[in-house]
């Protein structure tokens, strides 16, 4: 097992540093740096300011610079937010983009689980087209359609919760989760209904049943842990996605989390800041990534045996 | 059963209660809440550049003027000023018993080490220009390249605790609007000695002289400002806190306007704008800013060197119905350069300005044979734009009049910012969807920057209009100034080096029961003005 996980996180240290790698240089190729400006100002002073931020060096002394700050754990100062750094942004997003992920993954696991679960145990039920509904709904209308419309109606019509912004406490956070979390109840409810009907046709289900086993122990102990297999698959890299994947979310609640300081330092050419998450989102999705492979191999052996 | 159906409805009843208690007056009535758009990029006086942060400063910092709420220049530190014969020196006196929030005197020395911090290379700050070029202060250049790192040879003295002293190379009368908190906020020196530029981020070491002080900063959510007791005029600030939120997204900020989580918007999205117009009209306030939009043809692209081509270009665009049918945005069609930013300054006699839209059609046609194209040879060009929506609908309305008014083809071609930034100095483009933000809202600071020999990103070679601008250069006075600026103006427009469009405004949403917001084309809206009924 810990050769398994040994194994596991060094292929992942080596798709980060490739995927740092590939950022910092494509970064550069587009065109217009962190001061490019409408206006010029005289060349000493432009001179002084790129050397400020060692962007008159070499390229590949710059990349030998990024590096030496990530083993150090300083990702440098932002260029574009002058008064922190990056590793302070960072700080700052963080804790909110975690905030928002973590609920949202964990309404989209227990609802879709559970939607899931009563379409497969009462197949076209109205349960089940309800659920089928919610699923379709999920993943058809995009967030930028079904946010707006949320606040118009919970915030604006309905005034029950804030349009935007994280000066209400929990309250702030409801539609951000609800919508973050919808996509991901529609997969989830879809995946754990099938899983749930192919794993109720398997030999072993029907063998437990025919020694006389009470449905209620096979479904819980026998269905349910094979059928979810599939699901936590998913769930793994679907929480990398969903904390990483908030930046719309973000935009349209007005969250003050990690996905803006991204766009925004994607879109002012801000070098530090992009890779600074680039590394951040990088290692969530691996680390995730991993981790769904180990829980998967401890409750499948034919996973922990392959290798 | 009857009593677990019973509980669950008190339970969501009880819900439904605190939902709507704890959302319910989401926001205080002794809290200004005002939007800024994007993200301010720096709170330290020195080195912030974005006018939406400069608004947050404007409240937390007082120069030695201040505008008031229609942007006129009025004393602020400073009480009085004087100019000497030859336009060239200026001497402020302020006010007598000054305090910085935390009880020290405000002395004049603070406002010399503003101007020091700014232009010093360590700093790092993109201010500098303000004071060795836009007005050109002794010593400026000098410490701005690292020439020297000797503060007394900055024109920018203090000769005693209530005297500042500025000395220029050339009169310049538009000195004073840079004398606002923008440019001239005085620097705390031992709060900023003690903790570096850090200090202007942590509200508990900040030390400030405007009406407010900053008490929360939360980066991409809110700056939170209170009333400073230490501010000489604290009695007529009447709002005791102000909450400055990022609002990255238009159609957000709107429904957070609408919902009254904000008193005061920073943009108003344009599909509203017609809808909100009608609705609420004494909410929506549009007023000029200095945001010059122009499109600049590439002097070095073959067509556009004929002179006749790029006049029929410029004659050819209905500003009208471009601005207000089809872009919608509320900005001001001009056919001039430098004016419409200060009353004062009524620019050269234009002949395109006297006749109607359908005879510059007719002029323009008429232009764009003689320059060689027709039917059967129509100018091929394309607009250099960023894919901003106001932009963009510009450039797609300036396309299709050209195709309808002479049959040229214009193509569109929209980029990101950064890429259309820097696509300018690779001159790779015909026409470029410019802009200019003026450093003041007077001619001046439009005109300078046209000067062939001060920016060559225009390729544009007039020793005539250099020599025009030199001459309006040595007027102490704004009268006589402006008399020899609008003759170098004539000398550019004559050129037709770029087709003037508009001036875009500000647009902003205001409750109504928000009193004292003005019209400032500086764009200056200090809280200090406002008050909540």
């Amino acid at each position: 097992m810990l050769r398994f996980i040994g194994k596991r996180l060094w292929h992942g240290g080596l798709t980060l540093a490739a995927l740092v790698t590939l950022t910092f240089f494509v970064m550069r190729l587009a065109p217009g740096g962190p001061f490019s400006r409408n206006r010029k100002i005289s060349p000493e002073v432009q001179a002084n300011i790129e050397a400020a931020f060692h962007l008159d060096e070499p390229i590949w002394q710059q990349f030998g610079r990024f590096v030496w700050g990530v083993l150090r754990l300083d990702l440098g100062p932002s260029t574009r937010h002058r008064d922190y750094s990056v590793n302070d942004l960072i700080a700052s997003g963080l804790p909110y983009s975690l905030t928002i992920g973590f609920w949202a993954v964990v309404v989209a696991a227990m609802v879709g689980v559970a939607l899931g679960l009563a379409g497969a145990l009462r197949r076209n039920s109205a349960t089940d087209y309800l659920a089928g509904i919610v699923g379709v709904v999920g993943i058809a209308i995009p967030i930028f359609v079904i946010g707006p419309l949320l606040q118009a109606t919970f915030a604006l019509r309905l005034d029950w919760l804030p349009v935007g912004g994280i000066n209400n406490g929990w309250h702030s956070l409801i539609l951000p989760v609800v919508v973050l979390a919808l996509p991901n109840i529609a997969y989830i409810s879809r995946l754990t209904r099938t899983s749930m009907i192919e794993t109720q046709r398997e030999n072993y289900i029907r063998t437990a049943r025919a020694k006389g086993i009470g449905w209620r122990r096979v479904l819980w102990r026998h269905t349910l842990t094979g059928a979810l297999l599939p699901v936590i698959a998913y769930l793994g890299p679907a929480t990398a996605a969903i904390i990483t994947g908030s930046i719309l979310i973000e935009t349209i609640f007005a969250v003050p989390g990690i996905g803006r300081h991204f766009v925004d330092a994607a879109l002012n050419r801000d070098y530090p800041l992009v890779m600074g998450i680039t590394l951040l989102y990088g290692g969530i999705l691996i680390l995730f990534n991993i981790a769904t492979d180990v829980i998967r191999a401890v409750l499948d052996p034919r996973i922990r045996n392959e290798r | 059963m009857i009593g677990k159906a019973g509980k669950v409805a008190r339970w969501l009843a009880g819900a439904a209660v605190a939902l709507s208690l704890a959302t319910g007056p989401a926001l205080a009535d002794d809290t200004l809440d005002r939007g800024v758009g994007s993200e301010w990029s720096s709170l330290d006086p020195q080195v912030n550049f974005d006018s939406a942060a400069g608004w947050i400063l404007a409240d937390a910092y007082e120069g030695l003027i201040t505008f008031d709420p229609d942007g006129k220049i009025i004393p602020g530190a400073a009480e009085s000023w004087e100019a000497s014969a030859d336009g060239k020196t200026y001497t402020f006196h302020l006010r007598d018993g000054l305090k910085w929030s935390n009880g020290d005197p405000l002395v004049a020395q603070d406002f010399v080490n503003n101007v020091l911090r700014t232009l010093n290379p360590d700093t790092v700050s993109e201010k500098g220009y303000y004071f060795y070029s836009t007005i050109k202060v002794k010593g400026a250049a000098a410490l701005a390249n690292g020439e020297t790192k000797d503060p007394s040879v900055l024109g920018v003295t203090a000769p005693d605790e209530r005297t500042v002293v500025v000395e220029m190379e050339t009169p310049a009368p538009h000195i004073l609007d840079l004398m606002g908190s923008f440019q001239m906020a005085p620097l705390h020196t031992p709060s900023f000695e003690a903790n570096g530029a850090g200090v202007f981020i942590d509200p508990a070491k900040v030390v400030s002289n405007g009406a407010y002080i900053i008490k929360e900063v939360v980066p991409q959510s809110h700056v939170l400002l209170e009333r400073n007791p230490n501010y000489w005029d604290a009695a007529n600030v009447n709002i005791p806190f102000v909450k400055y939120h990022v609002t990255e997204d238009v159609g957000t900020e709107l429904k957070r306007y609408q919902a009254g989580e904000l008193d005061i918007t920073y943009d108003i999205p344009l599909a509203d704008m017609e809808r909100l117009k009608a609705e609420t009209p004494d909410e929506v306030r549009v007023f000029p800013s200095t945001y010059l939009i122009y499109y600049s043809f590439n002097l070095s692209n073959p067509d556009l060197q004929n002179i006749d081509l790029r006049r029929a270009l410029s004659l050819a665009l209905d500003r009208d119905v471009l601005e207000n049918k089809i872009v919608k945005g509320g900005a001001t069609p001009k056919l001039n350069y430098a004016g419409g930013f200060d009353p004062e300054y009524h620019g050269p006699d234009i002949a395109e300005a006297a006749m109607s839209q359908a005879d510059r059609e007719a002029l323009a046609k008429e232009l764009y044979a003689k320059a060689g194209y027709g039917p059967d040879n129509p100018l091929k060009l394309s607009i250099a734009t960023t894919v901003a929506e106001v932009n963009m609908r510009r450039a797609q309305g300036a396309a299709l009049m050209w195709k309808k008014v002479l049959g040229a083809e214009v193509e569109v071609n929209s980029m990101e910012r950064k890429a259309w930034l820097d696509l300018f100095y690779t001159d790779d483009w015909s026409i470029f969807a410019d802009n200019l933000v003026g450093d003041f809202a007077g001619p001046e600071t439009f005109l300078s920057y046209m000067r062939p020999s001060a920016e060559p990103g225009y390729g544009w070679e007039k020793p005539e209009y250099d020599a025009a601008m030199d001459v309006a250069a040595e007027k102490p006075d704004k009268a006589s100034r402006y008399i020899e600026l609008a003759k170098a103006e004539k000398i550019l427009l004559d050129d037709t080096i770029f087709a003037p469009i508009s001036i875009e405004p500000y647009r902003h949403l205001v409750k109504p029961n928000v009193k004292g917001f003005g019209t400032s084309a500086a764009g200056y809206n200090n809280s200090q003005w406002m008050t909540l009924e």
